[in-house]
């Protein structure tokens, strides 16, 4: 097999290689960040999707008035940003080899599946009744694994680890995301009181300033 | 200067009509409140009013003022006060009586049904239970009979117009007719299994049986169940406990502690209920007072004492009374379901003590009116709101402390609701077709209206429409239902058109492949195909998103 391929071609091959794609892809050094970029913009775009849109009895919470965007928005780029972040902190560590262009690229090409199956299971709600309801989470439990077993194996070649050590890193991983945001939060709300302090102060000068 | 004076002309006419739009407020402000209601997302909304008030009747309206004028055929004594006192409880009898029970004079007052007196029950002959007069120092002089009430608490009237009085203070439950002659005394059980010291007896309450069920706010194992003859059955329906994480940390902690931590720890029981009422069909309704408890709220019990609300309706999940508390000027104002009334059709009333408000749910549970408020100074607004009970189309409140009785009546709105709801819950989905839209002229909120015009259009094959009006309700089970049919319908009526459309697709594919193969279609000529069609969209889309602009703009 000649690996000559377009960037898009690569991405397929990897999903449908779980397996060695993304060793291919290692060795010939492909894969391209541009693409990812967009791959995470549709994460986003399918959470959204599946939040707002779909068959009514499949999803009313879709028609109802209120909506907000930032937690669709954490969801998927905070996620996926949190994600690369922690892996490429924990794995340098732990001898691994990828550097954190290609944690973002392997990461975000194992995500298709998975945003793939979400575009249909959403689509496909429009045509079934409840009693059919087995046909979409069958969809999106397909696209949830796949994209698990791409994700495992995509931080395997990235790192160049053993099995056991993929999925133990990636556990690890998932704790440094809970400290990243836990951290995150704790930096926001001392910010918040910084920035409250300085208008607390600007308040008090002003009222100097006119009385 | 003609302008100076057309400007004064202006200035007055403005002041007049203006002084003429409050006016006319004035006289249309005939409500007390304003009524709401909740819809699909449990959001108040403003409603339409399904009762208002029609009439205040105070004890000088019932002609209490006969008891103490000797002249009276009724009179009693004359100090006998012309006045309610903290009436904590009415009844309206099988035979449309009134039965006030007067806690504050201790007396039991019958009325007709517009609150007429027509005799007032003050002693009671026959009695065993003793009244103990002490002296100073405390010690028992002399015991006599209690021939009088003390602080009663209840009553309850059956078809033969025997009367059973909740006697509170003398711990006991009178069962007598008209005469006051004591037929029955219900008092404290001498088993092992009431466990309770005292009988402070508040509710009680007769089934077809005459089995005698009382509420005492002491015994939290349900209703204490008397048989017709005076002996303890054992008790009724008792409430269960609600989740919370205290209980649950409880639980926990259980396990591990030791036997005298065990006995220092508060022992989880479930709330006692406030008070219950019966129905035709012989099922007791209770509720729970005890505010913020969503357990076991409102029940409906079997003869078993099992709760069948759940059972017997099509609701999905029943909430009863306001769905949050509010906190305002720092007062959290919980829901506190007082008493229960449930009416012919089973439309089921519900007292609110603190809001001072009455929910009126249907048979299904589901909501119908909200009405009342707690602005005691105000015509149809409530202080104490005790008891609540319905006749017809009007619905009585008594109020403990304003010491009057409110007459609600049904307005225009709420009787094409009942008659509509009526014939909903019977399954007459198209005969209330028309009512219910004339229900949605008045209220475009009432959700219900727009599941029952759903169900009418489904039953009429109109899928299409019948979707619409399920989405609005905001009910995905029936909206289900039509779309399922609207599918099959699709499918039956295009099944040729698909399967021809399908076989084409299928050939088309496997002859491309074919040319392919042979190379008589080269790949490149393929790939320029399909962007020449995904020019075309493209542009085609500009072309819309475009004509939309100018559209915007124009606008």
């Amino acid at each position: 097999m000649i690996y000559d391929m377009t960037p898009l071609q690569w991405l397929s091959h990897v999903i449908f290689h779980p397996f060695e794609g993304y060793e291919d892809m290692r060795w010939k050094k492909a894969g391209s960040l541009k693409i990812s970029f967009v791959i995470v913009f549709f994460l986003f775009l399918a959470q959204m999707i599946s939040a707002r849109y779909g068959g009514f009895a499949f999803n009313m919470r879709a028609y109802s008035d209120i909506f907000n965007v930032v937690p669709i928005l954490v969801q998927s780029v905070a996620y996926y940003a949190t994600w690369v972040v922690a892996n490429w902190s924990l794995c340098t560590l732990l001898d691994g080899e990828g550097n954190m262009r290609r944690i973002a690229i392997y990461t975000a090409y194992a995500l298709v599946p998975f945003i793939v199956c979400s575009f249909i299971s959403t689509g496909i709600s429009y045509f079934l009744t409840l009693d059919e309801s087995i046909w979409t989470t069958t969809i999106s439990t397909l696209g949830l694994a796949w994209s698990g077993v791409m994700l495992v194996f995509g931080m395997k070649a990235c790192h160049q680890y053993s099995f056991t050590k993929t999925i133990i890193s990636m556990i690890l991983t998932v704790v440094g995301m809970l400290l990243i945001l836990c951290l995150l939060v704790l930096v926001m709300s001392l910010f918040q009181q910084v920035w409250l302090f300085i208008l607390t102060i600007y308040t008090e000068i002003l009222y100097r300033v006119r009385s | 200067m003609t302008s100076m004076n057309f400007k004064k002309t202006l200035c007055m006419l403005v002041a007049l009509i203006m002084t003429v739009c409050t006016f006319t407020t004035v006289v249309n402000a005939e409500d007390p409140y304003t009524s709401y209601s909740y819809n699909a997302w449990s959001v108040a909304l403003p409603s339409q009013n399904g009762y208002i008030v029609k009439d205040t009747i105070t004890g000088a309206d019932m002609g209490l003022d006969q008891l103490s004028d000797p002249n009276s055929p009724l009179f009693i004594s004359e100090d006998e006060p012309a006045t309610l006192t903290d009436a904590k409880d009415f009844f309206l009898s099988p035979n449309n009586e009134f039965f006030i029970v007067d806690t504050g004079n201790n007396r039991i007052l019958r009325t007709d049904i517009n609150f007429n007196l027509i005799a007032c029950y003050k002693n009671f002959t026959g009695g065993k239970v003793v009244e103990e007069i002490k002296d100073a120092e405390g010690n028992v002089i002399e015991s006599i009979p209690a021939t009088t009430l003390k602080s009663p608490y209840g009553i309850f009237v059956d078809e033969d117009d025997i009367m059973y009085i909740a006697d509170r203070d003398n711990q006991r439950i009178i069962k007598c007719g008209f005469d006051c002659e004591i037929i029955t005394e219900y008092v404290r059980p001498e088993t092992e299994l009431y466990d309770s010291v005292s009988f402070y007896c508040t509710k009680v309450l007769v089934d077809a049986a005459k089995n005698v069920y009382v509420i005492c706010p002491a015994v939290n194992k349900g209703a204490i169940m008397f048989a017709p003859s005076g002996s303890f059955m054992g008790y009724y329906g008792a409430n269960r406990v609600e989740v919370t994480a205290e209980v649950i940390r409880n639980k926990l902690w259980r396990k591990f502690a030791s036997e005298e931590q065990i006995a220092g720890m508060i022992n989880i029981t479930p709330v006692e209920y406030a008070n219950f009422d019966v129905d035709h069909e012989g099922f007791i309704y209770t509720v729970t007072e005890v505010a913020d408890v969503s357990t076991d709220a409102v029940k409906k019990l079997n003869p078993a004492g099992y709760n069948i609300l759940e059972t017997t309706t099509n609701a999905a999940d029943i909430s009863f009374g306001d769905q949050q508390s509010i906190t305002y000027s720092g007062a959290t104002t919980a829901t506190r379901l007082t008493d229960v009334a449930v009416g012919e059709n089973g439309i089921i009333n519900i007292l609110d003590y603190t809001t001072g408000r009455v929910f009126q749910y249907d048979k299904e549970c589901s909501l119908l009116f909200i009405f009342g408020c707690d602005q005691e100074a105000q015509n149809g607004g409530f202080d104490n709101p005790n008891a609540v009970e319905c006749y017809g189309e009007n619905i009585y409140v008594l109020d403990g402390r304003n010491n009057d009785v409110t007459v609600y009546e049904e307005t225009l709105f709420g009787g094409l609701v009942h008659e509509a709801v009526d014939m909903f819950n019977e399954g007459l989905y198209e005969d209330s077709l028309d009512l219910w839209r004339e229900v949605l002229k008045r209220d475009g909120n009432y959700n219900m209206a727009y599941l029952a015009i759903g169900r009418a259009l489904l039953n009429q094959d109109n899928y299409d429409e019948a979707m619409k009006y399920f989405k609005l309700a905001y009910n995905a089970e029936d909206y289900d239902r039509a779309f399922e049919a609207e599918r099959q319908d699709l499918l039956r009526d295009n099944f040729t058109l698909i399967v021809i459309v399908l076989v084409l697709l299928v050939i088309a594919w496997f002859v491309v492949k074919q040319l392919q193969k042979r190379g008589i279609i080269p790949n490149n000529l393929i790939k320029r195909g399909i962007k020449w069609v995904a020019d075309k969209i493209v542009d085609l889309v500009k072309k819309i998103i475009s004509n939309i602009n100018k559209k915007g703009g124009s606008k």
